[in-house]
């Protein structure tokens, strides 16, 4: 069941999902003001700051009502089933999605106003599909993404092995300072457990990123881990000179909770 | 020479019956009420439909259709010794339950769901909510896995499995092997396997290279249905991949496992073939409307129109799977079974609930090689309207998203939110507001507009049970009436618990269900007193005025 990435549509193989839609047959109406929309398209909403520029005198609306000062755009990638979505819903209403498993369709984008240092940042995380048919689609979302958290399932081998893959493919479309993040979720199943928390940390160190362990059932590092991304961004935006420097790493390595009942 | 194709494919007929029929006036004069051309029905648009009219390309060049559409010469003959007026209809029915099913049954027995059937209920029910995993536990070898009333597998010719409706693909592999087996055999002869009828079962294959799909069911589903539902799950599967991309893996790949592809779509089949079993919009091949006071449905349409943006095709508002609005680009048409197709895909997700979900979609009737992108979002929480904006570029997200954004404005700006909560909160009407004693439920459709109007299924139809058998009952009369060698125009139906009334005409299409206690003549001049209630209703139950962009 491993992922291959041989069918992927870049190397054009298959027709890109994210290719321009071919007009209609009968009419070529539609496919002309595709590429007029195509080339006018202005990525970013105008209320979002470019590259999470500050604006911390001018307070802005989000769509939810809700003011903010900086935003910035989160992105949950990992394969299928690694609990992206569970990740997502726990952060954003303390909850979790018991039961049945529904797979997102596409990419799902979620807006949350986190209250980082007395300053309103707010994320616009962007839940992606893990299925290999939604790839193309995802791809062109990299670009834009200011951070990045990639989850494996600790009691899934192939979903952890195939992180290497998934940071192939970053650094391939995501932008060169994207802050990234690796997330070892469903830690709450310890019988089940398959991947060991050294294993995640030797990988994590070997490409220097960050690593923790998160339950989207439990709700252990979830927080965290959108706050610490939350922090970074924020930080790296808002360069106030007499502010100490930021560093994730230490961060990260500070407040991380183990799944024991210890501190780790 | 669309109407003769429209006669030889009867099992297309949902679809075909957007196509203007001949009608033959002579049939007219027996009509209960003088016909009406077509466009001039009730709930015929004034401007014209948001549909297409037209059968695709593909309907009509591809030789499959006509296929599946034609009988085999000892079914047709069958048929031609059935009786012909329609007082023989009942008797005509177990006639034709004793030649598929191959012994005789009394006509009560059948129409009554059998024991089985029950359990077999109660598992489908329990199926709906459980994880999909539970379902890939299913074991196979088991008694109660045969028992289901419809099984649906798709293999590629290469015979491997893609999916099951029952059960995991891997655990039946042999079984689809045998089923290549069988399609590969009659292939030699240059012949094509389209069903196999035994033992109360019917096993229908419909052949869509690179795939292959088979049904296996225990319904009273004509052939040719139950063959449209296999087609349905085709088109879902092309939706997802499109045409061109299924066909391109299977060219350099003949052996490629689509399993892989499809990874997390089992459900969104499994919810069109649910669906599909007690929603009638696929029978009608048509769709309902929320009903609506008129000056609201302008409006909700008016602001949708105005938050366009150049790469929007269609702009729906629809609440559980019945249509609020549809806004359109001038001269472009949705397709009854690409609508269906979206419908379907919502309602078997929550995840669209929350958030904004941004989703490449191939609406295969418009057309079959490429994707559009699909924004989709519920207007508020505890609302059930939910907004799909489609668009021809991927790149477009945000600027869809604003089209959404200055909708909500707008409504909001006119006061129309509340309104619209206030329809949302009666989504159906009750059968009574016609004031016909015996009239127990009707299914009515407007074959210009391709939309349909039915009331609530309200007592004795109570249980799941006995909704499913009313639209089993109409899915009967349905397919007598668009039989492809013996078409009907009226149907007169007594059956052990209620009465069944069908008309056919060039224009509509109505389905009734009285009680048992009323008179044939009474059902039919009551006919007439629905036929008017309709047209003053119209406004309410039908989008008249569609609008463009």
């Amino acid at each position: 069941m491993s992922r291959k990435k041989t069918l992927k549509s870049k190397g054009g193989s298959s027709p890109a999902p994210s290719s321009a839609l071919p007009p209609a047959k009968e009419n070529g109406r539609a496919g002309g003001a595709a590429a007029r929309a195509k080339g006018g398209s202005s990525r970013p909403r105008p209320e979002l700051p470019l590259n999470g520029a500050a604006l911390p005198s001018r307070p802005s609306l989000s769509s939810s009502g809700e003011f903010y000062d900086v935003a910035f755009k989160v992105m949950l990638v990992g394969d299928s089933g690694v609990g992206k979505t569970c990740l997502l819903v726990r952060f954003k209403d303390g909850a979790f999605l018991a039961g049945s498993f529904i797979s997102t369709v596409g990419i799902d984008f979620r807006n949350k106003v986190l209250n980082v240092d007395a300053v309103k940042v707010k994320l616009q995380i962007w839940d992606t599909a893990g299925q290999e048919r939604f790839r193309s689609v995802t791809h062109a979302y990299y670009r834009d993404a200011h951070a990045l958290l990639l989850l494996y399932d600790v009691t899934n081998r192939a979903s952890f092995d195939n992180i290497q893959a998934w940071l192939t493919e970053i650094h391939e479309y995501a932008q060169q300072d994207v802050v990234l993040m690796l997330l070892g979720n469903k830690v709450d199943s310890t019988q089940d457990r398959v991947v060991k928390r050294e294993d995640g940390e030797k990988l994590a160190k070997e490409y220097g990123v960050p690593f923790m362990e998160t339950s989207a059932k439990s709700g252990l590092n979830v927080d965290l881990a959108f706050t610490a991304i939350a922090k970074e961004l924020k930080h790296r935006s808002m360069k106030l000179p007499n502010e100490p420097k930021f560093k994730l790493h230490d961060y990260v390595k500070k407040e991380v909770r183990g799944s024991g009942c210890c501190r780790s | 020479m669309a109407a003769d194709i429209h006669k030889k494919k009867g099992w297309e007929g949902p679809n075909g019956s957007l196509v203007p029929a001949d009608g033959q006036p002579t049939e007219r004069s027996e009509s209960p009420t003088p016909g009406l051309a077509q466009g001039m029905e009730p709930g015929a648009g004034q401007e014209g439909a948001m549909f297409v009219h037209t059968r695709s390309y593909e309907d009509l060049t591809s030789p499959e259709d006509g296929d599946v559409a034609s009988r085999s010469p000892e079914k047709g003959r069958g048929y031609q010794a059935d009786q012909t007026s329609m007082e023989q209809i009942s008797k005509d029915f177990s006639e034709l339950s004793t030649q598929l099913m191959g012994m005789a049954l009394d006509l009560e027995e059948e129409m009554r769901p059998s024991q089985e059937d029950k359990m077999d209920l109660s598992l489908q029910t329990a199926r709906r909510d459980s994880a999909r995993s539970e379902k890939e536990d299913e074991d196979v070898t088991m008694e109660a896995w045969r028992m289901h009333q419809k099984h649906v597998f798709v293999l590629s010719e290469a015979g491997k499995p893609v999916y099951s409706r029952y059960g995991s693909e891997e655990a039946l592999s042999s079984t689809m092997g045998v089923m290549m087996g069988l399609v590969s055999f009659l292939e030699v002869e240059k012949n094509a396997i389209r069903s196999i009828h035994a033992d109360g079962y019917k096993v229908v294959f419909v052949r869509r290279s690179p795939l292959v799909l088979v049904a296996m069911a225990r319904t009273r589903q004509s052939e040719q249905e139950i063959a449209h539902e296999l087609l349905y799950i085709y088109y879902q599967i092309l939706s997802l991949l499109t045409w061109t991309q299924l066909n391109h893996i299977f060219q350099q790949k003949q052996n490629y496992d689509l399993r892989r592809l499809l990874a997390g779509s089992e459900r969104i089949t499994d919810n069109l073939l649910d669906l599909m079993a007690r929603d009638p919009s696929f029978l009608m091949g048509a769709a309902r409307c929320l009903p609506m006071a008129a000056g609201l449905r302008d409006a909700v349409s008016t602001c949708l129109q105005q938050a366009k943006a150049k790469s929007l095709v269609f702009s729906i508002l629809l609440s559980r799977n019945q249509l609020v609005s549809l806004v359109r680009r001038k001269d472009q048409f949705l397709h009854p079974i690409d609508l269906h197709l979206l419908f379907n895909l919502i309602s078997s997700s929550s995840s669209f609930r929350e958030g904004e979900a941004w989703t490449p979609i191939c609406l295969p009737k418009f057309n079959s090689s490429g994707f559009f992108h699909a924004h989709i979002s519920y207007l508020e929480q505890d609302m059930d309207l939910c907004l799909l904006l489609v668009s021809t570029d991927h790149e477009d997200f945000f600027t869809v998203s604003d089209c959404k954004r200055r909708f909500q404005e707008r409504l909001r700006k006119r006061g129309m939110s509340h309104a619209l909560q206030e329809a949302l909160r009666t989504p159906f009407y009750s059968v009574s507001q016609v004031g016909i004693p015996d009239l127990r439920h009707f299914i009515y459709k407007s074959k210009s507009s391709g939309l349909f109007t039915s009331p609530e299924i309200e007592a004795p139809y109570v249980s799941e049970e006995e909704k499913q058998r009313l639209l089993e009952l109409y899915q009967y009369l349905h397919s007598r009436a668009h039989n492809s060698s013996r078409p009907l125009k009226n149907i007169y139906f007594t059956g052990p618990s209620e009465n069944l009334l069908a008309w056919v005409t060039s224009a509509f299409e109505l389905y009734v269900c009285y009680s048992l206690l009323g008179t044939k003549a009474a059902a039919v001049s009551a006919v007439n007193k629905l036929m008017k209630w309709i047209r003053r209703e119209e406004d309410r139950l039908f989008i008249l005025t569609p609008q463009t962009y």
